[in-house]
């Protein structure tokens, strides 16, 4: 197994502890409690003594490994002051990796007695100081939130973002500060797509200048194709109905003159008449009553074209033949064609102005307004929503220089704009969610972020994308903190806040990875592209459901309803679903809850047959947030296939178990993957494998029995509280955009706390991590060494 | 443009569709390519990753020296045998545990290229070292108009962890800036293409905007994230860092651009690019090979790598009879049956590396051919996947490097010598300055 052995790594330790250290020193607490005494107590005599038989040959001494030393805590101010310590002590050991295997080893009880004190130490050192708030490294935009952002800015959703390189996962998500880096290809298309966005929004009135392009007109092709018949002047013949083409490329949308050069063999009571056509249309006939090659006539007329590639064609319309005519000038009509002259474009059609441009120029140059005083208005508005917070005066200046430099060179009002604008995109005010420590406080102390910095952690917490406009009121008012419970309320009603289901659910779920997983076609040949999008879209429509509905959290875990359409019924062997379309429909409850759903069911599984192991690491994971360690290199997968040898795939996990070291964790896992065997590697119901019976029972370590997947969502239901904390954390990391740390345990505990005494309701979570200590507040920073 | 004559590819592109074979009109081809050309032999590096070991059984040659028999994976590169220098022995002591626990692929996926032990993180403080590419990229870069070019065939997991408390970042990247930044590869074909040839101002789709507004507006820019930067705090200031190195190359590329004004005579292949990933494995490892081929070939850069997958990479291969995932096979504990699908899924990505090298080989250059001119490694920072092993890791280092190599040879060192030594090896054969990369002890020998 490799993905996902994930284990809670403090690794950060050191600049943890800075934070922790450095409220400690604000605070003046710098000793240890008297009620504390029996904890320490407790070190010196018990656990100093198993410090020293299993660790300090190594870490300790003059050259302590990996830099960390066990020794010299000989007093309570020490112990108390090595928090760093003692959390990758807790690490290592709780981890399993400490000692190392070719080292004498701690019996479980010591282990245990250890890793005990090791936690309680912790939580102490916790309790000493209020919680820091933690601190958010600047985050750039990821790929969702520029592509939210840029349709909320300027009013075109066209996703630039799609071209980026892929966004890095930290902690289960992509839009971890730490995690999202900056390198020149991306910059390159910050460049791109800003030059693009300012060019798709902003409209620059053209300065056309008129141009003549003359065809001859040999040149012009017939279009059936036939060959025109030969003649000696540099005359194109028609001589029976029918129109002769060229493309032309016009410059602009405008009015151009066309002119044609041509005339004819009269014959008949009328003259040769001639059709102009453009894109096949007829815009003009024309009567060519020219009859000489020596004096053709010239036949112009003003058509107006929309810019572009178009087909302009002069038909014969009027073909006449009568041979038995007394006089032979009289018996045949043609047309001829000289040559066919593009002039123009005259006058430039106004352009239609998109809505995009209209909500940029909220100012306009004219009589009452200079150029100048246009261009600060329109900029600071922009600047201002792009960046999400008021401009200063000296950030409007440089813009202006930046207009200026532009209009130097005689450039267009519109083009000075939309350089100025490019800089904005691609400025790291724009790129980056800026949060400043608060003036005059110095960063010392953890401090409440402002208000547009608020207004932004919300709104890409929700809707991964800027503040709306009446977010950004409430800011300048100062009355987002005030009203925040109306404002998150009114946000997750909001249909931007589909996001909060596409980036957050679909990165919980890990829905996201189901693009990469491959079942064997000969296996599963109905599991194809359209299936894999029904059980992604179930699994969406599900978690909209919980969030608009604002249903409880708990029904994630066992519910009687979900959405399928035509598709995925039949896969779940249900009736009555016809279409394309989604719908709730009632279950029985056997197929309800998102373990249940296809999509977690087929990432959990392998190409060719189910994992119960990969199914309970994932509850684990993600439902009860009691991750195991990774497992030692050099363990075996399971074999495939041979079943005579080692029995089924039950019986081959039991062997499996019979060994100690893999015992302590897949006595966990496997049962919780067995109460889900009747669902095969694509989510669809079986009751038998091959030649065997499913058998859906399984025994956790607790000694608890359960059948079948309705049980085992009685399972989960009873370990609720683990639940929610899992989720509380998952969905706070996400909001924060950092990994959770030691001191984000009393937020966490608030959050569940909050959660159960609201009725587990969605929206209960949301208020509760929108009103919590680490999103509110910033720590301040630590200059290391 | 500055110059009239030289047409924009997208005039070409225009209205063919998704797919279109591009008409290498000599027009189009950079300056530098004749640049380079007149300069003698540029040198080309290129590190290509294959993810979960080899069975090595079927990988290292009996016999040591310039007689020996290629073993059964690595047989589709018999014909290129001359070309070829097998080194085994080589480690990387970095990519094991050293008391970090599990992650043995992540771990060594992000040593590989720079033979450092990454920090064990899942998101907070990523720490790695800087890649022997782009040591080479920060001194010889500049030299080309892309200082390299990193590129891949598989997109990393979107969600989820990605092996055991080790960040996504380290299991996706090879190639890494500097210690916290890594160089995303690209693994669309035609995002490929427009880095490498959409021209100067690669900016854009349209040519209105002109090229010194583009600028004016970096010089905006870097002025706001220095003005920023005052303000920030230490983890913070290294993001604006990456930044303000990222503006500055951007800034260097407009610069050259404006400079590229004459024009080249050069026959370059027909190109099928499509508009996206190609469904096909082997269709997608084809078109990207051609694109680094291109990428040498044009002179565009000189510095490459390419991961035919990321580590721990859990892609089928039903076409060559494997319907299981790699990574679930890699840990075959001797099973014969799923020995021998690894060894077919080792051959077919010896079959591309093949196919490589043999454009390389086919493609002249002055005298010689491009691969004449190349060093391109290959191959893997884990050995045995099933024991997670990182000693005699599986390495071919393939082309002349310029007559700096004495190819056709099967070389033994001594067990544990570090895999970075043979990059500070090649470093000193482009004329890069480094004292040491990572772990390296000193400049492999024997390699000529």
């Amino acid at each position: 197994m490799l993905h996902g052995w994930s284990h809670r790594s403090l690794a950060g330790a050191a600049w943890q502890l800075a934070a922790l250290v450095a409220v400690w020193c604000a605070l003046g607490v710098q000793t240890a409690r008297a009620d504390d005494a029996a904890h320490f107590q407790a070190y010196h005599k018990q656990i100093q003594p198993l410090l020293a038989r299993y660790c300090i040959d190594c870490h300790g001494g003059g050259k302590p490994e990996a830099d960390l030393s066990l020794e010299g805590f000989t007093d309570d101010l020490k112990v108390a002051a090595a928090t760093d310590v003692w959390l990758s002590v807790r690490d290592y050991l709780e981890a399993g990796y400490m000692p190392p295997e070719d080292a004498t080893q701690p019996t479980p009880e010591e282990r245990e007695q250890m890793t005990a004190w090791v936690r309680a130490e912790l939580a102490r050192a916790a309790s000493q100081a209020p919680p820091s708030p933690g601190r958010v490294t600047l985050r750039r935009l990821n790929r969702a939130e520029y592509n939210n952002t840029v349709r909320d800015l300027v009013g075109i959703d066209f996703q630039p973002a799609d071209d980026f390189p892929a966004d890095d996962v930290g902690y289960g998500f992509d839009n971890i500060g730490d995690v999202l880096s900056m390198s020149p290809v991306l910059m390159e298309r910050y460049m791109a797509a800003a030059q693009q966005i300012v060019e798709r929004a902003i409209v620059v009135p053209v300065t056309a200048r008129s141009e003549t392009v003359s065809y001859r007109g040999v040149y012009l092709k017939r279009d059936d194709g036939q060959e025109q018949p030969s003649r000696k002047d540099s005359y194109h013949w028609l001589s029976s109905e029918g129109a002769i083409s060229m493309m032309h490329a016009f410059p602009h949308s405008g009015t151009y003159r066309i002119r044609a050069g041509a005339y004819g063999d009269q014959a008949g009571d009328e003259p040769v008449r001639m059709a102009l056509l453009i894109d096949g249309r007829q815009v003009h006939e024309f009567e060519v009553t020219a009859d000489s090659s020596k004096k053709p006539g010239k036949y112009e007329v003003d058509v107006p074209v929309e810019a572009g590639k178009r087909k302009i064609s002069l038909a014969f319309t009027n073909d006449y033949y009568d041979p038995d005519h007394k006089d032979p000038g009289q018996r045949d009509r043609n047309l001829a064609v000289g040559e066919l002259v593009v002039i123009g474009p005259s006058s430039v059609a106004p352009p239609e102005l998109p809505e995009s441009h209209r909500r940029i120029f909220i100012a306009q140059p004219g009589s009452k307004m200079s150029d100048e005083a246009a261009a600060r208005a329109i900029l600071e508005r922009f600047a201002q929503r792009a960046w999400r917070r008021p401009v200063e005066k000296d950030e409007l200046q440089r813009l202006l220089a930046l207009y200026d430099a532009v209009e130097e060179q005689d450039e267009p009002f519109e083009r000075c704009i939309q350089v100025a604008v490019q800089a904005v995109l691609v400025s790291p005010h724009f790129l980056f969610r800026v949060e400043r420590d608060a003036p005059g406080s110095q960063g010392e102390r953890p401090h409440l972020i402002n208000e547009y910095e608020l207004a932004s952690r919300l709104s890409y917490f929700l809707w991964s994308s800027m503040p709306d406009d009446a977010l950004l009121e409430q800011a300048k008012a100062g009355a987002l903190r005030k009203n925040l419970d109306s404002q998150v309320r009114r946000m997750l009603y909001d249909p931007k806040a589909k996001a909060l289901i596409e980036n957050f659910a679909g990165q919980w779920l890990e829905t996201r990875n189901l693009a990469l997983v491959e079942l064997d076609p000969k296996l599963f040949p109905h599991y194809d592209e359209e299936l894999r999008a029904a059980m992604i879209r179930e699994s969406e429509l599900f978690f909209e459901a919980i969030v608009r509905e604002d249903r409880s959290l708990l029904e994630l875990l066992a519910a009687d309803f979900t959405f399928v359409n035509e598709r995925l019924a039949r896969h779940y062997g249900m009736e009555g679903v016809r279409g394309s379309t989604f719908q709730c429909v009632k279950t029985d409850g056997t197929r309800g809850g998102v373990v249940t759903q296809a999509a977690v069911l087929t990432l959990t599984s392998n190409s060719t047959r189910t994992s119960p192991v990969k199914r309970g690491k994932w509850i684990l994971d993600n439902i009860l947030g009691t991750p195991p360690p990774p497992p030692p290199p050099d363990v075996p997968e399971l074999a495939e296939g041979d079943e005579q040898l080692r029995g089924t795939l039950r019986q081959q996990l039991e062997q499996h178990r019979t060994n100690a070291v893999c015992n302590s964790c897949h006595s966990r896992m496997d049962p919780l993957g067995f109460g889900l065997e009747n669902f095969d590697a694509s989510g669809a119901w079986r009751t038998r494998d091959g030649r065997h019976a499913i058998d859906a029972s399984g025994t956790l370590p607790s000694g608890e029995s359960f059948n079948g997947p309705r049980e085992l969502q009685q399972v989960l239901l009873d370990n609720r509280a683990g639940f929610v904390r899992c989720f509380s954390e998952k969905m706070l990391t996400y909001a924060l955009g950092r990994g959770l740390a030691f001191y984000d345990q009393p937020a966490v505990d608030e959050l569940v706390a909050e959660v159960e005494s609201g009725g587990y309701r969605f929206s209960e979570l949301v208020l509760a991590i929108a009103g919590s200590r680490p999103f509110q507040m910033r720590a301040p920073q630590q200059e290391s060494p | 443009m500055s110059n009239p004559l030289r047409l924009s590819r997208r005039t070409v592109l225009k209205g063919l569709g998704t797919a279109v074979a591009l008409p290498w009109l000599e027009a189009m081809m950079p300056a530098r390519a004749s640049a380079a050309a007149a300069a003698n032999k540029p040198l080309r590096m290129a590190f290509i990753y294959i993810p979960n070991g080899v069975i090595m059984e079927g990988w290292t040659p009996e016999q040591a020296g310039s007689s020996f028999k290629l073993p059964s994976t690595l047989r589709p590169l018999e014909p290129l045998q001359s070309e070829l220098l097998v080194l085994s022995g080589l480690a990387h002591t970095k990519a094991r545990s050293n008391g970090d626990g599990g992650g043995d692929h992540a771990r060594s996926v992000a040593c590989f290229l720079t033979g450092v032990q990454a920090h064990k993180t899942a998101g907070a403080d990523i720490r790695n070292g800087v890649s022997v590419d782009q040591v080479a990229a920060a001194q010889i870069g500049s030299r080309t108009r892309l200082p390299s070019l990193e590129i891949g065939c598989e997109q990393g997991r979107q969600a989820g962890s990605c092996d055991s408390g080790y960040s996504c970042a380290y299991s996706s990247n090879i190639s890494w800036r500097s210690e916290s930044t890594p160089m995303p590869k690209e693994i669309d074909p035609r995002m490929v293409f427009e880095r490498l040839f959409a021209g100067g101002d690669q900016a854009g789709q349209s040519r209105h905007l002109r090229q010194e507004y583009q600028q004016s507006i970096l010089d905006f820019v870097t002025d706001d994230a220095q003005r920023l930067r005052d303000k920030l705090g230490q983890t913070d200031r290294r993001k604006l860092d990456e930044y303000l190195t990222a503006v500055r190359e951007l800034e260097t590329r407009v610069g050259q651009a404006a400079e590229e004004t004459a024009q080249v005579k050069r026959d370059v292949p027909d190109l099928d690019v499509p508009d996206g990933v190609p469904k096909e494995y082997g269709e997608h490892m084809r078109l990207m090979t051609d694109l680094l081929v291109l990428a040498f070939q044009t002179d565009t850069t000189r510095i490459a790598t390419f991961m035919y997958g990321n580590a721990g990479s859990n892609r089928t291969y039903p076409f060559v009879g494997v319907p299981e995932p790699h990574h679930y096979l890699s840990h075959h504990g001797n099973d014969a049956k799923k020995v021998a699908k690894l060894r077919k899924i080792n051959e077919y990505h010896a079959r591309q590396f093949a196919y490589l090298l043999e454009r390389l080989k086919s493609t002249p250059e002055g005298d010689g051919s491009l691969l004449d001119n190349s060093m391109i490694v290959y191959g893997s920072a884990i050995a045995d996947g099933n024991r997670h092993s990182h000693h005699d890791l599986p390495i071919i280092l393939a082309g002349r490097g310029g007559g700096t190599l004495d190819t056709g040879r099967h070389l033994k060192y001594a067990s544990e010598t570090p895999l970075t030594n043979l990059y500070l090896a090649m470093l000193e054969r482009v004329g890069v300055r480094a004292e040491a990369l990572g772990d390296s002890t000193g400049p492999l020998v024997d390699l000529a």
